[in-house]
């Protein structure tokens, strides 16, 4: 069996004042998405920004394509770093407010690979009308975007890249049906096409048993895995008749 | 007994680049206790329509039209009797709660201070606004009563908007997306907060919201909003289960639990607004006739009206 792109083995978090989580063990195999689910405050946000390293676990271990983030060599790191990438769920401060479309897109290829603007923009054009954006949205300022434009900027610049695993963070839940519907298909084209895992944390049980073969739902500080089917069954006894008719 | 009746409004902005038309011939009126959504994508005109009604456009915009509040008409109201009307009779959930907020006033006293200006005793206010807070899911109220907006996270904060509406007891209360970035379970408890309203004094609410789902569970009838105009209203069953705008039909595929079928390309710009029907150059059935004549919604009592040339085409 090929190793998971994705391997949390009893990771813990804590702020002093106890744990958000502890005891979080999952993995995700490549060209998969595993959901985390859970009411706002539950700690979805910080278990994937410990996965993406902006937050260190308490205790622990992630391991990425078999390597433990933790004990690598900063240089080999910086190497690896490109490979997972998140995406925040307000459009508004995913991108530069002071940076045209056409500099957020090209920067990410500028910095890891050392490469002009010009030639950045070039790689990046195929992957920029790939995602439903044309050449008009590239002179506009985030702010003259929509949100569901902005984060299809998001997707373009994070798949330049070419990552392995993207944390998706509620990427839609700002958006309306119908351009949720447009990003989550993107999504999961991009998948198709790249094979990129997902980690994707939602609020919405129907999002997520769209996009998820098998979701963590996080409770008290502990994850509960569902396969598809038992994380609606589960949605079902837990809400079930919450909202009058 | 019709409680609120709008009559052609339209609503422009004028901006540097040119006109914004907002609001265009929106009619529609609601009887005393019955639920009314407006629904439709973001900037589909739904808030200014909320704003026009309660007078809080800013004095740039231009209004046409009637707005009868009670057989009284608020378009032409003095501003003293508008204000007078206003959080007593009429109430407004904003869509930005902070800005609604007085950030100087404890949580507990911003409910509280409505109960003692109708001559509540201070004591039996601030247990009202605690209970209160309970009931929209702020819990633990008595803590919560204690803090300040800015100690509250979005959602909560939109949650203490509500409940401020609620103590107003208002005869309208126009909700503008209460449940926008709240999770599943709050989502559920503003909603069931909201469906209290119907059933308390025959109170009437006005749901704007793009939560298809709150709206399919709270409203009895339902207004689809596409550029700026009602291109389908009808009872909340009808809608969701047979609707006929071509709209309609896409932004229902596009629910996750119905497939999640995108609606690909984008509404017209308010200030460019295309001759003929708004929604032609994105529908799967338009035909010459849909780009040349705009198509009237043409209204039937207990059934709504459907804006289009080739109605449940799809
Ligand atoms: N930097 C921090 N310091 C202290 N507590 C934090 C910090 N970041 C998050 N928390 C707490 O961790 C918990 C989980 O937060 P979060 O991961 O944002 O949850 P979710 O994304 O599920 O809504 C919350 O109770 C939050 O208050
Ligand atoms: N003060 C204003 N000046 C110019 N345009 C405005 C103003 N307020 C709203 N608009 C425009 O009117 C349209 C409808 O806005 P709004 O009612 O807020 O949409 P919704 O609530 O459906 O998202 C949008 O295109 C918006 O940009
Ligand atoms: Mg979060
Ligand atoms: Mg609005």
């Amino acid at each position: 069996m090929p190793s998971p792109v994705l391997q949390l083995t009893g990771l813990s978090k804590s702020y002093g004042h106890g744990d958000i989580f502890s005891g979080i063990s999952f993995e995700v195999g490549s060209g998969k998405t595993i959901g985390l689910f859970g009411q706002s405050g539950s700690g979805k946000t910080t278990l994937g920004r410990c996965i993406m390293r902006i937050e260190e676990p308490s205790s622990g271990h992630i391991l990425m394509q078999g390597q433990d983030l933790a004990r690598m060599r900063p240089g080999k790191l910086r190497e690896l770093r490109p490979s997972f990438q998140m995406i925040f769920q307000h459009p508004e401060v995913s991108l530069n407010p002071r940076m045209t479309l056409a500099d957020s897109v090209a920067e990410p290829l500028m910095v890891h690979r050392g490469i002009g603007m010009e030639e950045a923009l070039r790689e990046i054009a195929p992957l920029i009308r790939r995602v439903g954006l044309r050449d008009e949205h590239l002179a506009r300022y985030p702010h003259q975007l929509s949100g569901g434009e902005v984060q299809r900027a998001v997707l373009s610049r994070i798949f330049s890249l070419k990552p392995k695993i993207v944390v998706a963070d509620e990427p839609t839940s700002m958006l309306d049906v119908s351009v949720q519907a447009q990003v989550l298909r993107l999504m999961q084209d991009l998948q198709k096409e790249t094979g990129v895992s997902y980690v994707f944390i939602s609020h919405d049980p129907d999002v997520m048993s769209v996009m998820c073969e098998e979701t963590l739902w996080i409770e008290k500080g502990k994850g509960t895995l569902y396969d598809r089917f038992g994380f609606l069954e589960r949605v079902k006894t837990q809400y079930s008749g919450a909202v009058p008719t | 007994m019709t409680l609120l009746s709008v009559q052609n409004l339209n609503v422009r902005f004028p901006t540097g680049e040119g006109t914004v038309h907002a609001s265009r011939d929106v009619s529609f009126s609601m009887k005393s206790g019955e639920v009314l959504g407006l629904v439709g994508e973001t900037g589909s005109g739904k808030s200014v329509i909320g704003q026009a009604i309660i007078r809080l456009l800013p004095t740039s915009a231009s209004i046409t039209g009637t707005i009868a509040f009670n057989g009284q008409e608020l378009t032409t109201l003095q501003d003293d009797a508008m204000h007078a009307l206003r959080g007593r009779s009429i109430s407004l959930v904003p869509q930005n709660p902070s800005g609604s907020l007085d950030p100087l006033v404890r949580n507990g006293s911003q409910i509280g201070e409505i109960f003692i200006e109708r001559g509540m005793e201070k004591k039996t206010a601030w247990e009202k606004a605690c209970d209160l807070l309970v009931t929209v899911g702020l819990i633990p109220s008595d803590q919560i009563a204690k803090e300040y907006p800015h100690q509250l996270s979005g959602g909560m904060r939109q949650r203490l908007t509500t409940s401020i509406a609620i103590a107003e007891n208002s005869h309208l209360i126009i909700a503008d997306e209460p449940t926008k970035g709240l999770d599943y379970q709050a989502r559920e408890t503003t909603a069931r907060v909201l469906s209290g309203i119907k059933t308390r004094d025959n109170a009437s609410l006005l749901l704007i919201t793009h939560d298809l789902y709150l709206a399919e569970h709270l409203c009895d009838w339902i207004a689809v909003l596409y550029a700026g105009e009602i291109v389908e209203v009808g009872p909340a069953t009808q809608i969701f289960a047979r609707p006929r705008h071509p709209y309609t039909q896409a932004l229902m595929r596009a629910i996750p639990k119905n497939g999640l079928v995108p609606l690909e390309g984008q509404s017209p710009s308010l200030m460019a607004i295309p001759e003929g029907c708004c929604f032609a150059d994105r529908c799967s059935c338009h035909s010459e006739v849909c780009k040349m004549i705009h198509p009237d919604l043409n209204q039937e009592p207990l059934i709504g009206g459907v804006r289009c040339h080739h109605p449940s085409c799809s």
